[in-house]
């Protein structure tokens, strides 16, 4: 990744930015981590792999930025989901398209740690090396071989535009966009089950979360100053893991972030429970996708589809 | 010193049942976390750390403190049997000895009458703790910074090894070795037993990282709290609550009231210094509103304040936040980014 390397030190050189937003090499072997480039010397630090896993946009909106230095103008790294959530920000006047430089990357998907995990049978892996489309895990006593695919995050399979779609600068050649057949089939196949297959299957898993809100706060999409579960006053639901209180507070957020979800993974790969948040967020997204043709983040200058109605919009939803 | 079978491992642990409320490592959901047990067979021997802590075992998630309605107020009573925790590591153990100095007996002060918690105390107190050594440490694990070892044996009831076809077992405690003595069916230990235990500690051993000297971690910290070295640690934070929740050792609550006309309870739960609302006070000014402020309350607390109050520092070195942490934000590099900082505003000695 030379070729990003020089150009943030580009960037940073001619003051186009005051800091570019990247990853760097984490200190865990499927982890990278974000890191905030100020300098030419720091830009050698920069990476772009399988392991670039986290949404860095979710540093750029004033309520959640938690860098307390004030930028003028930040450069960020983003793959195809990331430049989306920028996309978002803008529609929704989170930012300035213009105060914000995008250094689009190829992106061919990234791990999912989990599924490392579930392969491996827990055990622990401590390097790893890539063969074309072969990976080999290598743990103290073992070595196992997997095709890459079998790894990538679900939100990257199903991905439709890798590439960038909104950005400055691009890395290498954007590819157009991908054409997945099969994106909602996880939808489609839970669609199968029985009402009550459904309900029990999202009872258990939610029963599982532990309220660390790890998914909301990875989430770009999730801004809110304040969240309605930190509110009291009044108090909308319970504080603690009560599963009735895990399922309100994952619904409500799935219903908020509708039409505004660009499916970038953050929330599954955030999760140290390993809850299938997933399969709410995309079933909300087929339906915002059927109803309104709208995906979040595609079109800078389309309007969101919860903040604009259209005379022949369907509506059979309130009609009945 | 016993040593048992595996395969007649099960006929001890239900041995066990008998006399207490037995929690082990076991599968929970797609994770692994100790929970109380109904079969032996539910026990899974090959976890090294659980990826949720047990420190939940006796300091649970939620907690009913009391119920109320028309019929007066209900208070949980001590359960019949005391609880027993089966493949601890040494790293929760002592984990548990920490909350013990906040919650229960072990840091009471003469001169002063001092809380102790009854919740904690009718679950800990009483409690037999099966302290299983570590074959293989995790990448993760630096419990050596920390006077740590995988072989440690602090706090044990019972010390357990894993000797291949063998549980190994020896009792530390009184309760441990009375228990010990109580179940007859295990057989002597050999000499080549305690070779092989040798040898897997020094194996062990040899996987652990190299020791990070953290003797003048506690001293730099008390010169620390307002340089900027904290906007360098925290930028990359996101402040959820994923490491104070796996932690064995944070154990901040909050206390929330559930309830509708005459019927209600009172709940204990974990809080997280990491959320914003955990400061925010009535009139909505929150003394720690920004990331970096929150950041460095969590790290001030492990490594400098609860050395004031308990003279150790709050962490195990279990790894488990690392492991866990969206952003990768590792505890390990900050505590090397402390050591090396050179002060700005404050004079170094």
């Amino acid at each position: 990744m030379q070729q990003l390397v020089e150009k943030v030190k580009e960037i940073i050189k001619n003051k186009e930015v005051d800091v570019v937003i990247g990853w760097g090499k984490g200190s865990l072997p499927f982890s990278a981590t974000p890191i905030f480039v100020e300098t030419e010397e720091d830009a050698e630090k920069l990476i772009f792999d399988e392991t670039c896993r986290n949404n860095l946009t979710t540093y750029l909106t004033k309520d959640k930025r938690r860098i307390s230095k004030e930028y003028n103008k930040i450069g960020i790294v983003v793959k195809g989901c990331d430049s989306r959530s920028v996309v978002l920000y803008a529609v929704e006047n989170q930012i300035k398209r213009e105060n914000v430089v995008l250094i689009g990357v190829p992106c061919n998907g990234v791990f999912e740690k989990k599924k490392i995990s579930q392969l491996v049978d827990g055990k622990e892996v401590l390097e790893f090396k890539i063969d074309g489309d072969k990976i080999v895990f290598k743990g103290r006593n073992f070595e196992q071989t997997h095709s890459l695919k079998e790894i990538l995050c679900d939100s990257c399979l199903a991905c439709q535009h890798p590439d960038a779609p909104e950005h400055d600068y691009f890395i290498g050649t954007p590819r157009k966009e991908v054409n997945v057949p099969d994106a909602y089939k996880s939808v489609e196949d839970f669609g199968q089950k029985s009402a009550e297959e459904r309900w029990a299957y999202i009872q258990e898993e939610y029963s599982k979360c532990i309220r660390c809100y790890a998914c909301r706060n990875v989430c770009p999409s999730c801004y809110c100053p304040e969240c309605f579960v930190d509110q009291n006053d009044p108090q909308w639901i319970g504080k603690t893991p009560e599963v009735t209180d895990s399922i309100i507070f994952h619904l409500i957020r799935n219903l908020h972030v509708a039409g505004r979800c660009v499916d970038c993974g953050a929330c599954v790969s955030a999760c140290p429970v390993d809850l299938d948040l997933r399969i709410m967020s995309k079933k909300v997204e087929k339906e915002i996708k059927d109803r309104f043709d709208y995906m979040a983040g595609t079109d800078i200058n389309e309007k969101p589809a919860m903040a604009s109605y259209c005379e022949n919009e369907k509506q059979d939803f309130i009609m009945g | 010193m016993i040593k048992i079978k595996k395969t007649g491992l099960n006929e001890f642990i239900e041995y066990l049942m008998n006399d207490y409320d037995v929690y082990g490592s076991a599968d929970v959901g797609k994770k692994t976390a100790f929970k109380k047990i109904d079969s032996a067979s539910e026990i899974r021997h090959d976890i090294t750390n659980t990826h949720l802590s047990p420190k939940d075992v006796f300091f649970p998630q939620s907690e009913v403190l009391f119920q109320y309605s028309d019929d007066g107020l209900k208070v949980p009573k001590k359960n019949e049997k005391p609880i027993a925790v089966w493949g601890m590591r040494n790293c929760d153990t002592s984990s548990l000895m920490m909350l013990n100095k906040v919650f229960g007996d072990a840091h009471q002060m003469s001169e002063k009458d001092m809380y102790k918690d009854p919740y904690w105390k009718m679950k800990y107190d009483n409690c037999l703790i099966f302290n299983q050594a570590c074959n293989e440490p995790l990448s993760t694990c630096f419990c050596n910074w920390f006077e740590g070892n995988p072989f440690a044996k602090k706090g044990a009831d019972v010390f357990v090894v894993d000797t291949g076809d063998y549980f190994i077992l020896e009792g530390i405690s009184d309760k441990g070795k009375a228990f010990l003595t109580k179940y007859k069916t295990g057989e002597d230990t050999t000499k080549a037993d305690l070779n092989k235990i040798a040898e897997l500690k020094k194996t062990a051993e040899s996987f652990m990282p190299d020791v990070v000297d953290i003797k003048p971690l506690f001293n730099k910290m008390n010169k620390i709290w307002d340089e900027p070295i904290w906007e360098e640690i925290s930028a990359k934070c996101i402040n959820c609550g994923a490491c104070t929740f796996v932690c064995p050792t944070c154990h901040c609550f909050d206390v929330s009231d559930e309830g509708k006309g005459k019927k209600g309870k009172r709940i204990r739960l974990w809080d997280s210094c990491m959320f914003q609302i955990f400061t925010r006070e009535a009139s909505g000014h929150n003394p720690r509103g920004l990331s970096t402020q929150r950041v460095r309350q969590r790290i001030m607390h492990k490594y400098n304040y609860f050395m004031d109050n308990y003279e150790q520092h709050l962490c195990t070195g279990c790894g488990r936040c690392v492991q866990v942490c969206p952003v990768n934000l590792d505890i390990r590099e900050v505590i090397k980014q402390v050591l090396d900082y050179k002060l700005v505003k404050n004079e170094d000695n």
